[in-house]
């Protein structure tokens, strides 16, 4: 019988969208918390139809991208641009203990849930919003996405040849998106630590774009002293035989004490090493699903559920929320939570 | 403002970063105890038996010492040993400690992790492959980006087992961690199939030459009649541009048309263009350049020494959580 996790008992609502938000709140439910997750039926997670989406009858649960980050969460569809539906969320808020969300900045203040007035209402609530740039400064409204982040951090300026052009990851990683989860989980866990010791809970502001320059620091640093570095590609000044070269089997990564080889995304899949890891786990149904980052001994990776349909939980979760049947069914009569979104996929 | 203590406060952590036989443990090991230290912990770090590795490291400083390890080993103690909440190193180095929570830094996983470059985890993970160049090899993320996400990892698994408060031992796979980064990749692969992984992988997305620098070419399928809009070549009409499947077919000759009015135009009008129209194109910033940059300044992000500050605002404010015993020593003392 494995220990109890260490966020067991505590309740997240997830308003978190594509990688940086509902990837983060799949960490918390790693460690033990309860997530339930709230998209509005015309605000839907758009990983719903990123990718794979096929327009039958409902598309909309089975992305395969959407339901491999989502796994074990319980799903309402609620819609917050109504005042109704805002106020159902407050009075979900009211048994939870974390909210995380990384809309674009204003969104959950234009329906009436501004991070301050959340604070002033659930005094224990933990509010963790991860943005492109941070809740406040003259650039928190700049559009971007991950890979705009990796040329406005320092991490694109120092990534490629020298004589070439600075490069980045693109759509398939999006770097400072994936790591603001490692991140953004671990603060979570602090402010709990910290409400467990004073009972106050907390606004966490995340900006993806500091902490990709912070992975950068001694960058920052050496610059600040007139010592800046250049783009090197992939040599490093510490090991002269590092390189990345074309050999007969392929391109492989070189340095001074082993080569290994450089893979594409169908070697990695299928690779033996990768099977074995954790970054992707196999949910009770066989479907692969996101993985964990690291292994507690007291508790083994595994996946035990898989993803919920759109809306199934509704009236479960209002009902916890004190909500009564009737209350729950003239919600649904009037649209504002939902089992369908409004729209088709997107093209 | 006086600062409350911070939530790792009290809590005794163990850094055995000097003491990791290869320099990606040692990294992450760092990275782990150095985001401990800014929470709050006391963090010790004894002293190598013989060089340490990232002492040494560059970039170096016109000073001659190593800017990462004034950066990575900035606000350890130099407190005694003794009894220890947690312990973070590699598995030989573990074993000689007794603490109740271990977070142990390996390649593969613990008893499996032999000889490996940052450059091979990039390698292996497929994170490598994944950044490529319009022509050449591919290349490496620049800094230390493999090691220092698995620190981000060990760290979230640190605070996880201390909030847990029992024994425990949390393995962090370098590997696994670098894979995680790059789930897109292989999900393409096992979910959609190895063609349809093909054409998810080209998203066109790169940097292009401006008057003075470079910006990144970032769009959705949704931001390309604004893209095509703000450019106005009557040849981005055609069909051969109609579709982002088509884009991806004619990334060449896409940017054939694209590059003379980037190249006209400098970072800034650039960016100014596209925000305007909310197309997520920005500018290729050099470390140097963010140390002015007015969206840092204006949060207080960097030190006047260009040492970034934890990046975390809490209730509006970037907490100071380092224990003041630990603020006065020189970060690679």
């Amino acid at each position: 019988m494995p220990d109890p996790k260490p966020l067991a008992g505590i309740r997240v609502v997830d308003l978190g969208w594509l990688t940086a938000g509902a990837a983060s709140s799949t960490l918390l439910h790693d460690l033990g918390a309860a997530v339930v997750k709230i998209e509005g039926p015309n605000a839907l997670d758009p990983f719903r139809d990123w990718v794979g989406a096929e327009a039958a009858t409902d598309w909309w649960n089975h992305s395969p991208f959407y339901n491999f980050t989502n796994r074990g969460k319980r799903s309402v569809c609620l819609d917050l641009k109504d005042p109704r539906g805002a106020a159902v969320l407050l009075r979900i808020l009211e048994g939870a203990d974390v909210l995380v969300e990384n809309f674009r900045r204003g969104i959950l203040a234009g329906f009436g849930l501004a991070p301050a007035l959340l604070r002033q209402r659930f005094p224990r609530l933990i509010i963790v919003s991860i943005s492109s740039q941070g809740e406040d400064g003259p650039d928190r409204d700049l559009v971007s996405f991950g890979s705009t982040l990796e040329g406005t951090s320092g991490l694109a300026a120092l990534t490629g040849e020298a004589a070439g052009e600075p490069v980045i990851t693109g759509r398939n990683i999006n770097y400072p998106d994936q790591v603001v989860c490692l991140f953004a989980a671990g603060a979570v866990v602090a402010a709990l630590m910290q409400r467990d010791a004073t009972g106050d809970g907390a606004h966490l502001d995340l900006s993806q774009r500091e902490l990709t320059s912070f992975l950068l620091g001694e960058e920052l640093l050496a610059a600040a002293a007139g010592a800046p570095s250049a783009r090197q590609g992939n040599r490093d000044a510490t090991d002269p035989a590092q390189q990345v070269a074309v050999r007969e089997d392929g391109l492989r990564a070189e340095w001074a004490g082993g080569s290994v080889p450089v893979r594409d995304a169908a070697a990695l899949a299928h690779a033996a090493d990768f099977t074995a890891g954790t970054a992707i786990l196999r949910d009770p149904q066989g479907v692969p699903a996101k993985g964990l980052p690291f292994r507690f001994a007291s508790n083994p990776p595994r996946i035990a559920t898989g993803t919920n349909p759109l809306g199934c939980d509704n009236r479960a979760v209002l009902a916890e929320a004190g909500l009564s049947e009737a209350e729950i069914s003239g919600l649904e009569q009037a649209g504002i939570i939902a089992t369908r979104p409004r729209r088709g996929p997107a093209a | 403002m006086k600062q409350q203590p911070g939530p790792f406060a009290g809590r005794r952590v163990l850094d055995l970063s000097a003491h990791a036989a290869q320099v990606p443990h040692a990294l992450a090991v760092a990275m782990a105890a150095r985001l401990a230290a800014d929470f709050g912990a006391e963090v010790v770090r004894p002293a190598a038996e013989g060089v340490d590795r990232l002492a040494k490291l560059p970039p170096l400083l016109p000073d001659g010492g190593s800017a990462l390890a004034r950066f990575l080993l900035a606000g350890r103690s130099n407190g005694e040993a003794g009894a220890f909440d947690a312990a973070i190193g590699d598995e030989v180095a573990l074993a000689e400690v007794a603490a109740p929570l271990k977070v142990r830094i390996s390649v593969f996983g613990a008893g499996d992790d032999p000889a490996m470059s940052e450059l091979g985890l990039l390698g292996l993970s497929g994170m490598l492959a994944a950044v490529q160049p319009r022509q050449g090899v591919p290349v490496r993320l620049g800094g230390h980006q493999a090691p220092y996400a698995a620190g981000l990892s060990a760290f979230t698994a640190l605070a996880a087992g201390l909030r847990a408060g029992r024994p425990d031992t949390v393995d962090v796979s370098l590997f696994d961690v670098a894979c995680w980064l790059n789930w897109k990749a292989a999900a393409s692969v096992l979910l959609l199939g190895d063609a349809a992984a093909s054409r998810e992988q080209r998203g066109g997305w790169h940097t292009l030459p401006a008057a003075d620098g470079h910006v990144c070419l970032v769009y959705m399928a949704k931001d390309w009649p604004a893209l095509r809009d703000m450019v106005g070549d009557a040849r981005l009409s055609r069909t051969a541009f109609a579709t982002q499947k088509a884009r991806g077919q004619n990334l060449d000759a896409l940017d054939d048309i694209l590059r003379p009015w980037f190249a006209a135009r400098s970072r800034a009008e650039i960016t100014a263009a596209a925000q305007a129209r909310r197309i997520p194109i920005g500018p290729v910033l050099s470390p140097a350049e963010l140390l002015a940059d007015r969206q840092y300044a204006a949060r207080h992000f960097l030190t006047s020494d260009g040492a970034p500050r934890l990046p975390l605002l809490v209730d509006g404010a970037r907490p100071d959580w380092r224990r003041q015993a630990d603020k006065e020593l020189p970060a690679d003392a």
